[in-house]
């Protein structure tokens, strides 16, 4: 471990951070590739191999905490092996390291470049890579380990069927990351968008759920057609898909970017982008696909935590990050990226600050805060998206896991207007201390990680001269999530104590967790009153629920975590692993004198830690006066005294500016008319035709079934006929 | 070396074509010879079966006892094992001990009868030789 | 030859187990009869143990193939052996222990089943090691002869006669048919030696000459046209076909599933051998790979086409389980010949586009699936009106099967899905490099016909995996119960684990390397081609 710190050190000494506009360090050598050490097979390997004995599990009917510990137990291997690899690949920074493990896809038609077609499942390991592996694995085993105290009321089908479909995800996040092939990339982005919809609708029996998994998995599909797209044009104009040939192939054009003539590149080399950026949209929930994340929150905290807030949805950063070569020989690629990342910060960040239920707030933060991430990757600061993808990963699975700890402690209850001053129950200080950290650095609030993070993109878009409309939107939006991320503290975790319990202990099968008696208050305390209140003081019919030590053991953790994230060291470590990788931003001349961004004169990398603090903490305030101050019990405040001077506005925020109606209106209604007109269309022609298919070999059958007489001298006529006929083809051709 | 098929010329083949031909002609041509200009005299007695001027006893289509056959077949492999070991036996003792090695040759042979010893016990257990 | 005794070591094994079983079952005991199934599945074991670590042969253009096909039919075989059990005078020793008889050794057939199902793996095995002519035809006589005899004593019903009666008269139309072939073969080279040292004629190293030259002449490439032909017989390929309905319904469910497999992948051997002789053709001679020489090529084609759409078609109007899968049977051996088609691609080629790598995955595939279904049907007996018991053959015989025996209806599921070819089963990794080997040899339409051929394989495949899975057991259904020989389900079982199994087994490595071909170098023309003209008289020197 003191190697791994002193590693560190040496790295971020070694590059600092291109937002201090200091010397850089060496360009990565794109196009070459080294073998890499053999350990990085585990990384992928050892949750596959958990998925396998989870199944078994399953097939065996255990009903023990078994899957959780093989899963805890095979994903701190990988993180090893992450952490074995890291080094291995920062030894040789700026070279990416293959590791080819089999042969997988190979197809040739010719001889000549261009006329075969390979896939292997290799991996590809630079700093980019690694540094996605290390948080994935690092966080799916914390996550892993909270998660078998929280899924423990449904031991047996339900447990096993949870933890086999979180190492498949995993196991599917690995290939998405390290394959070295856009193949690859595929598979591991269809499998977690498979493992997602799994856990999203894990409480099957519930119809939103259900819903919501669906959803999910059709707005992902809407994306992964984008991508799909875009790896066949990669494949059409580069002639492979593996990622040290495109890049090697894509040299000259980022050349000619380099130089300014972005013009004369060709225009389908210029889609491929735009084309993966559809499916980055998709998979990372942004405009104007970003519905199905709130809804996705159907699934269990930990779910929620681990893919729909620290990794998954950040495969399309990754995926922009790793093309970022290509991103910059596309005139609109990034400015499309950059706009929407700011666009759907703004809107997701007015959503969250009007909804009562606090996961869902949660939901429309990491919508928001992945807006920034994209809006980071348009300014061109890929170090200051990655690093907010680092920082946000930690924060954003500690609030998570704080709100699944309240979930599960108060019986599904998530509304905000019926608990308050959580953090003072007995037991309930941890998740309160994490919620506080957690908080914070999500908002913003100064030496947190959050803070420097958003502050890189920040800067970087007042820098440039093109964005900095773009750069007033992502501040306001600083303000905005200050303020809804503290509504949520202010009310939930401190002030009066009071809970209402949520309505788990009365219809287990349909809301929350859906458990059975399990839970250890269900069915004791079944005669809670649905609309009873009670006090902390009079809580004689229910209790709350106060974590256990593998949920507390994983929030200390990940607080911890938080906090670190901000260590200085790290704030050039991420960057350099960026630099060292194809995600490094290439300079571009610019005609005449360099324009350069100013705010209000002054350079926006000195000043912005300034004004953002300055933001944060007005949102803090606002957040405290409203929420806070004088507040006596749970369900208003005086922020409710102010709805009316927003006149509409509030409401059309609560009900998310109509966007799903909307949705519902512009595509699914009209869908809905085409596929009625379809389906007559279907029934008549297509359906006619297909049964003509199927008709066609059943009529051949029943024509040729009468050569089949059962009569000897028959067969042997057949068979002489057959040999005749076919030698006389021969001779024919023959001649 | 031996002559190719291939390399022969075609027209060599000529006397078998005309060979064949004649045999095909000739069958036909002697049924419907016999067909056209045979007289045709039918009767119960011409119908007979003829069986050396006795009078046919019982369906000439009777069923032999399995153990017909089944001496057949013990007499062919003993048949083919003689026919076999003869001439091994002249050959034998004028193998050219240069060329070939005559504990080789011996083996073969040995080889040889063990088949046909298992071929004996096979048929002593199946009961061929129980005569009852 | 003391080299070629050597490398013969597991035909050794079990041809002396062969004759070691002729004797032991004919034991007035009846436990020492029942030591005949175990015995042969011993030495297959043995047999394939050592035809693993046998040497690949020293020259010929598939030089692995002897290695792999050996190894395979043992490890099938074992299977085939488990699936075996208890086919032999079931109703006779029955008899004998109820007391009903006493033990006749002439009236008992068991001995000689088990030898005879030896000798035909045996011969089997001796195909895939074949180098010259006379050698495979033996071989594949040894292969096809003691499976007419299976056929007849399997159920000891009418049936059974009638099929094996058909069998063995078309079996020898057959064999008529490739023997001139192959005579023609030696008409057209002069030498039955199909494989030989660099520099000494022989077939492969003639036709090659011949190819590199004035192309095949016209003698012998009939002769290898009719011994394809001839072949095709083994593998119930259309214009061959005809019997594999009748023959596969006539003789029990477990004779079924051999009959399926073992004289399949003798065939397969020697129409890899053959084809290996004639060599795959670039476009230019020093070109590896390619395709086979002009007009065999095209009959291969079409029987392919022919093959795989016949058998599809007459499979999805059969309402008898066993016809039905009779039928896919003639369709696999057509998707099998794509392969053959295919060739394996250019010098280095990975295993995606080499098609004879490719036909021995599938065949090691297609036997293990194969025998899941058989073996279901082989373990399901249909009570008749009198009190007798005969095997289940209608498909409605497996209806509700997964509700009513779990085991045995997944079992069917899974092998009938495996062959259809749904990832992530087996059958999908057995199909997969067919279909890339034809599109990296350019034969477009093909791979159109085969994919259109896999989607109506669908529809009687889905349609017995519906069967067992979806629909309620019949009420009638207590006339459908189990076999006594719980090895049957133990070998469905064993294939159905393979099924998923063997889908995650790196095996298409070790196909791979079965698969490996070297060009065969042409004979020079000093050397004698065409052969020197010596005096007709002459005898052959071999």
């Amino acid at each position: 471990m003191t190697h791994l710190l002193s590693h560190l050190a040496s790295v971020a000494l070694a590059a600092s951070p291109p937002a201090e506009g200091a010397a850089r360090a060496a360009a990565p050598v794109l196009g070459r590739v080294v073998e890499g050490p053999w350990t990085a097979v585990l990384i992928p390997g050892l949750p596959l191999l958990a998925a396998v004995l989870v199944a078994l599990c399953a097939a065996g009917r255990v009903r023990s905490k078994l899957p959780a510990w093989i899963t805890v137990g095979c994903l701190a291997g990988a993180f090893a092996a992450a952490v074995q690899t890291y080094l291995a690949v920062v030894h040789q920074p700026g070279l990416a390291q293959g590791v080819r493990v089999l042969e997988w896809i190979h197809l040739s038609w010719g001889e000549k470049p261009g006329q075969s077609f390979a896939a292997d499942f290799g991996l590809y390991l630079d700093s980019l890579t690694m540094l996605w592996m290390l948080f994935v694995t690092g966080l799916a085993t914390l996550i892993a380990l909270y998660a078998s105290e929280y899924m423990a009321h449904d031991l047996g089908a339900g447990y096993n069927r949870f933890y086999f479909a979180f190492a498949l995800f995993v196991f599917s996040m690995s290939c998405l990351v390290m394959g070295d092939n856009l193949i690859l990339l595929y598979l591991g982005w269809e499998g977690v968008g498979l493992c997602s919809y799994l856990l999203i609708g894990y409480f099957y029996k519930k119809p939103s759920a259900v819903a919501a998994a669906k959803k999910a998995f059709i707005m992902n599909r809407i994306g992964d057609l984008g991508l799909a797209l875009g790896i066949m044009l990669t494949f059409v104009q580069f002639g492979s898909v593996r990622y040290a040939e495109i890049f090697e192939a894509a040299a000259p054009y980022l050349t000619l970017a380099g130089e300014g003539r972005i013009g004369e590149i060709p225009l389908l080399i210029q889609l491929i982008p735009v084309l993966f950026t559809v499916g980055a949209f998709g998979k990372s929930a942004q405009l104007p696909l970003y519905v199905w994340l709130p809804d996705a929150m159907e699934g269990p905290t930990p779910v929620s935590a681990l893919i729909h807030a620290a990794t998954m949805v950040t495969a399309g950063v990754y995926l922009v990050a790793r093309f970022l070569p290509l991103y910059q020989c596309s005139t609109w690629a990034l400015p499309i990226v950059a706009w929407t990342g700011a666009g759907t910060a703004l809107l997701a960040a007015t959503i969250g600050m009007a909804q009562f239920d606090i996961k869902r707030i949660m939901a429309y933060s990491t919508v928001s805060q992945l807006g920034y991430m994209f809006a980071g990757l348009g300014v061109l600061t890929s170090a200051g998206a990655a690093y907010h993808v680092f920082t946000h990963a930690f924060f954003k699975a500690t609030l998570f896991l704080g709100c699944g700890a309240v979930m599960h402690g108060f019986a599904g209850q998530l509304d905000l207007r019926k608990l308050s001053g959580v953090a003072f129950m007995k037991g309930w200080g941890i998740v309160g201390l994490a919620m506080l950290v957690g908080c914070l650095n999500l908002a913003g609030f100064p030496f947190t990680a959050g803070f420097f993070s958003k502050d890189m993109i920040l800067a970087e878009a007042f820098a440039s001269p093109t964005y900095q409309a773009l750069g007033w939107v992502l501040l306001f939006t600083a303000g905005l999530t200050a303020y809804y991320t503290f509504r949520v503290f202010f009310r939930v975790f401190i002030g009066p104590k009071f809970y209402e319990p949520g309505d788990e202990l009365h219809a287990h099968d349909d809301h929350g967790h859906g458990h059975g008696g399990a839970h250890g208050h269900g069915d004791g305390h079944g005669h809670a009153p649905a609309k009873a209140k009670a006090t902390a003081d009079a809580a004689h019919d229910f209790h709350p629920h106060a974590p256990g030590w593998a949920i507390n053991v994983v929030m200390v953790l990940l607080t911890v975590g938080s906090i670190l994230a901000a260590y200085p060291y790290l704030i050039s470590w991420v960057p350099g692993l960026i630099d060292a990788s194809s995600a490094r931003v290439i300079e571009v001349a610019h005609g005449g004198e360099h324009a350069h961004g100013t705010f209000f004169g002054y350079d926006p990398h000195a000043v912005m830690y300034y004004v953002s603090a300055i933001v944060g903490a007005v949102g803090i305030i606002f957040a405290f006066v409203l929420h806070f101050v004088g507040r006596t019990g749970a369900a208003t405040a005086k922020a409710d005294a102010l709805l009316p001077v927003f006149g509409p506005l509030a409401r059309w925020a609560q009900n998310k500016w109509y966007v799903d109606e909307f949705y519902n209106f512009l595509v699914r209604v009209p869908l809905l008319v085409i596929s009625h007109v379809l389906h007559l269309a279907d029934k008549l022609l297509v359906d006619g035709l297909v049964d003509l298919a199927g008709f066609m070999p059943q009529a051949a059958g029943r024509g040729l079934r009468r050569q089949q007489t059962g009569a000897l001298n028959g067969y042997a006529f057949g068979m002489v006929l057959g040999v005749g006929v076919i030698a006389a083809i021969g001779a024919v051709l023959l001649w | 070396m031996p002559t190719l098929l291939a390399d022969t010329d075609v027209g060599s083949y000529l006397p078998i074509l005309l060979l064949i031909t004649m045999a095909i002609v000739f069958a036909i041509a002697n049924l419907a010879a016999s067909n056209l200009i045979g007289p045709r005299r039918t009767g119960h007695v011409k119908g007979m079966t003829y069986e050396s001027g006795m009078n046919p006893v019982g369906t000439a289509r009777k069923r032999f006892n399995v153990r017909f056959y089944l001496i057949a077949m013990v007499f062919l492999v003993f048949d083919i094992e003689i026919i076999f070991l003869y001439p091994w036996a002249v050959t034998f003792p004028n193998i050219d001990h240069a060329v070939a090695d005559g504990a080789v040759w011996l083996g073969r042979i040995l080889f040889f009868l063990l088949t046909t010893v298992v071929a004996y016990v096979y048929g002593y257990r199946k009961g061929v030789f129980r005569f009852d | 030859m003391i080299e070629k005794i050597g490398a013969l070591w597991p035909e050794i094994i079990l041809f002396a187990a062969a004759c070691i079983v002729m004797v032991v079952g004919l034991s007035p005991t009846a436990a020492v009869r029942r030591l005949c199934a175990p015995l042969a599945g011993a030495a297959l074991i043995v047999a394939g143990i050592v035809a693993w670590f046998t040497t690949p042969a020293a020259h010929g253009p598939l030089p692995m193939l002897p290695l792999f096909g050996k190894t395979l039919v043992a490890g099938v075989g074992v299977l085939l052996a488990l699936l075996l059990a208890g086919t032999p005078d079931r109703e006779y020793e029955s008899a004998i222990a109820r007391g009903a008889t006493g033990y006749d050794p002439i009236r008992a057939n068991r001995a000689e089943f088990w030898a005879f199902f030896l000798f035909s793996l045996t011969g089997a095995m001796l195909c895939a090691g074949a180098d010259d002519l006379i050698w495979l035809f033996l071989a594949l006589e040894l292969t096809s002869l003691p499976t007419y005899i299976m056929v007849a004593v399997s159920t000891g019903r009418n049936r059974s006669m009638e099929a094996a009666v058909k069998y063995f008269f078309l079996g020898a139309l057959g064999a008529a048919v490739f023997l001139y072939g192959f005579t023609l073969l030696y008409g057209g080279t002069g030498t039955t030696r199909l494989f030989a040292p660099a520099g000494e004629p022989s077939i492969a190293s003639i036709l090659a000459a011949q190819a590199a030259g004035p192309g095949i002449n016209a003698v012998a490439m009939t002769g290898l046209v009719l011994s394809f032909l001839g072949v095709c017989f083994k593998i119930a390929a259309v214009p061959m076909h005809f019997y594999t309905p009748d023959v596969y319904q006539g003789a029990s469910s477990a004779v079924a599933g051999f009959l399926a497999f073992v004289p399949k992948a003798a065939g397969f051997f020697t129409i890899l051998i053959l084809a290996g002789a004639a060599g795959w053709w670039g476009s230019s001679p020093v070109d590896a790979g390619g395709s086979l020489p002009q007009p065999l090529h095209q009959i291969v084609l079409i029987v392919a086409i022919l093959t795989m759409s016949v058998g599809n078609a007459l499979a999805v109007v059969q309402s008898s389980a066993k016809r039905m899968l009779a039928y896919s049977s003639i369709a696999h051996s057509g998707y099998m010949l794509v392969g053959v088609v295919a060739g394996p691609g250019p010098a280095n080629a990975p295993y995606t586009s080499n098609g004879v790598a490719a036909v021995l995955f599938y065949l090691l595939s297609y036997g293990v699936m194969n025998l899941g279904a058989f073996a279901v049907l082989a373990s399901l007996e249909r009570r008749r009106a009198d009190g007798s018991a005969d095997e289940a053959d209608d498909v409605n015989d497996l209806k509700g099967l997964c509700a009513t025996r779990p085991l045995l209806g997944w079992t069917l599921v899974l092998s009938v899905v495996g062959l259809l070819g749904l990832p992530p089963l087996l059958g999908f990794w057995a199909k997969l490099p067919l279909f890339t080997s034809a599109i990296s040899s350019n034969e477009i339409g093909l791979v159109i016909v085969l994919g259109l051929n896999s989607a109506v394989a669908a529809y009687y495949y889905l349609r017995l995996a519906s069967v067992a899975l979806l629909e309620s057991p019949e009420l009638t259904n207590d006339t459908v119960r189990s076999s006594p020989f719980p090895a049957r389900a133990v070998a469905g079982l064993a294939s159905a684990v393979g099924i998923v199994l063997l889908a995650a087994w790196p095996l298409n490595q070790w196909a791979m390397q079965g698969g490996r071909y070297q060009r065969v170098e042409p004979l020079k023309a000093a050397e004698g081609t065409p052969p020197a003209r010596v005096d007709a008289g002459a005898p052959a020197a071999r």
